[in-house]
């Protein structure tokens, strides 16, 4: 059997043992050393699965995820989440909507200091939801507006995707971070809009809150200064070139940390949940890497990404054709897997192609995310809206992955003007010194 | 965390940077996920595709899981034996970290030692699902 159709055989036994449910992580590792015994020899294969593993783990370039996460799940347990939502809240209430548009702002906001588009999801649902339960929203568009508006939190920095792609593909992570400031703002003001304009439809949906003073709104604007200074301190210090994405990740823990401390909202008892929490999403995110390492050696040795690369290239197609191919099949991916799964998986395999045309990286990365923030709220595997169903019990999945939708065409809108427009992700990493 | 922000204020305020320090970030993410991974697997945090079993009759839902369970159970047994030999060559090799010169071979026996609970709470879930499939 030639080792192209091995790897294809391969990639079929994995999606099987995918959809048998085994853990995505240790899928890739086994089917990756399988087909790496039997293109090579089983004694090659044995000594690269523990290398590959043991490397991984103690890798020091992804030391910034568990570092990254431990900031997100630092911030939300002092309380810095709840004050981001009610400062939104109290300047956007009184419009149609506003509690939700308050939503998506406290998940940009979150977004800005957590990389994960699951805990921005949890973290705003369980502040969020039993408050638009309060004044009557809509389930659909509550439950619907949290999971979409949680994905910003992969797309503005820090982000343990664009980390995890950085790092597959050697590209600058302080870049990729930056990368997404302005995609993540236009896709929160088209969340934003999106509610709004529901909203202006069918005021029914989102009833607008109480007004509030001026004075009021001023004196809100405090509950944003922790995240700003947050965002400053890690995101600013990498910009500048005063940190390495470790020590960025590590000093906005610590600042989070100190923020708790100050207002007196961090006991042992919510440091250790925390870091708990951290330490075993850094330990599903690591092994995912670590069998997607294997995997990838696989795929190496089956030439499967050579010979893809070499028949992308041959078509008759201008570059922006091939890539919005590739771009295709990451969506189509979407659908079956999460956006981390489906990078680790798919950018190894396209990583050739990609470099031979000459794509900007950065930008891709920024389209990677956005295409991995549609997967994870689309069914059947739209990770966010199992999230929320958790928070949310009694309201049917159906009528979670209802709400989603409008949310999806805000997302397909803005792939599309970064198509378009690659300077809106371009341009801020032209100033980046890391 | 604790010990890069000693080495980010060392080198920045006293141009002392803490000696070692990626060494130590290293070895200590090695061992902490490697501990973690069995508390991990039980709270159910590795991502796993739920669309196609979960539409299965429980039988047949059960018959995977086993086979399942099974297979990962066989890829851990490897890892850990691997890993002892990996542990073993470092040791014999007389391997060290770059900087710090700390040994790595017990690390290595570490992390095999951390995944025994994993392949622990594997055998209960091949055992559980092989206890539904035998009921039925």
């Amino acid at each position: 059997m030639s080792p192209v159709t091995t790897g294809i055989i391969g990639i079929g036994v994995l999606i099987i043992m995918f959809l048998l449910r085994m853990p995505i992580a240790f899928a890739m590792a086994l089917v990756g050393f399988a087909g790496f015994a039997y293109l090579s020899t089983p004694g090659a294969a044995l000594g690269l699965l523990a290398r590959d593993i043991f490397e991984q783990f103690s890798s020091y370039p992804l030391s910034v995820i568990p570092m990254f996460i431990l900031m997100g799940s630092f911030a939300f347990a002092v309380g810095i989440s709840r004050r981001l939502y009610d400062t939104a809240y109290t300047w956007v209430g009184q419009l149609r909507g506003g509690l939700t548009i308050a939503t998506v702002l406290a998940c940009a906001g979150f977004g800005a200091i957590c990389g994960s588009s699951t805990a921005t999801a949890a973290t705003m649902g369980k502040i969020a939801l039993p408050e638009m339960k309060r004044y009557n929203y809509d389930d659909t568009l509550a439950t619907g507006t949290v999971a979409a508006a949680g994905t910003l939190g992969i797309l503005i920095p820090p982000s343990t995707v664009l980390i995890v792609f950085g790092i597959l593909t050697e590209e600058s992570i302080g870049k990729l971070f930056i990368a997404g400031v302005f995609p993540g703002l236009l896709l929160s003001l088209l969340f934003a809009l999106t509610v709004y304009f529901i909203c202006l439809r069918n005021p029914t949906l989102g009833p607008s809150g109480a007004p509030t003073s001026w004075r009021k709104k001023a004196v809100a604007l405090t509950g944003i200064i922790e995240t700003l200074a947050l965002f400053a301190l890690a995101i600013g210090g990498l910009f500048a070139g005063l940190f390495s994405p470790t020590m960025a990740g590590a000093v906005g823990a610590a600042g989070a940390l100190i923020i708790g401390l100050a207002r007196r909202k961090l006991t042992w008892q919510t440091f250790f949940e925390a870091a708990k929490d951290g330490l075993q999403t850094s330990c599903m995110v690591l092994f995912i890497l670590a069998g997607a390492t294997v995997f990838g050696h696989f795929m190496a040795i089956s030439r499967i990404p050579f010979e893809l690369a070499e028949w992308l290239e041959g078509l008759p197609l201008p570059t922006m054709g091939i890539v919005g191919i590739i771009v295709f099949i990451f969506f189509i991916g979407g659908f079956f897997m999460d956006a981390m799964a489906m990078i680790v998986l798919l950018i190894p395999i396209f990583y050739p192609v990609l470099t031979a045309l000459n794509v900007d990286l950065i930008w891709f990365g920024v389209i990677v995310v956005l295409v991995g923030e549609m997967g994870v709220i689309t069914p059947p595997v739209g990770v966010n809206v199992f999230v929320i169903k958790g928070i949310a019990p009694d309201i049917p999945i159906e009528k979670i992955f209802k709400g989603i939708f409008p949310f999806l065409y805000a997302l397909i809108i803005c792939t599309i003007i970064l198509m378009a427009f690659p300077q809106i992700a371009t341009f801020l990493p032209g100033f980046a010194s890391y | 965390m604790l010990v890069t922000n000693i080495n980010v204020i060392g080198a920045n305020l006293f141009h002392s940077p803490l000696r070692g320090t990626i060494d130590m970030v290293m070895l200590f993410q090695l061992i902490a996920v490697a501990f973690a991974c069995s508390v991990t697997l039980i709270i159910g945090k590795h991502i796993r595709v739920e669309i196609l079993v979960t539409k299965l009759p429980q039988c047949v839902q059960a018959i995977t899981a086993s086979i399942i369970s099974l297979l990962t159970l066989g890829l851990f047994v490897l890892i850990i034996w691997r890993l002892c030999v990996l542990g073993y060559s470092f040791q014999t090799g007389g391997e060290t970290t770059a900087t710090a010169h700390i040994p790595i071979y017990p690390f290595a026996y570490g992390v095999a030692f951390a995944s025994i609970p994993v392949c622990l709470v594997i055998l209960h879930e091949f055992l559980s699902s092989l206890a539904r499939v035998i009921k039925r």
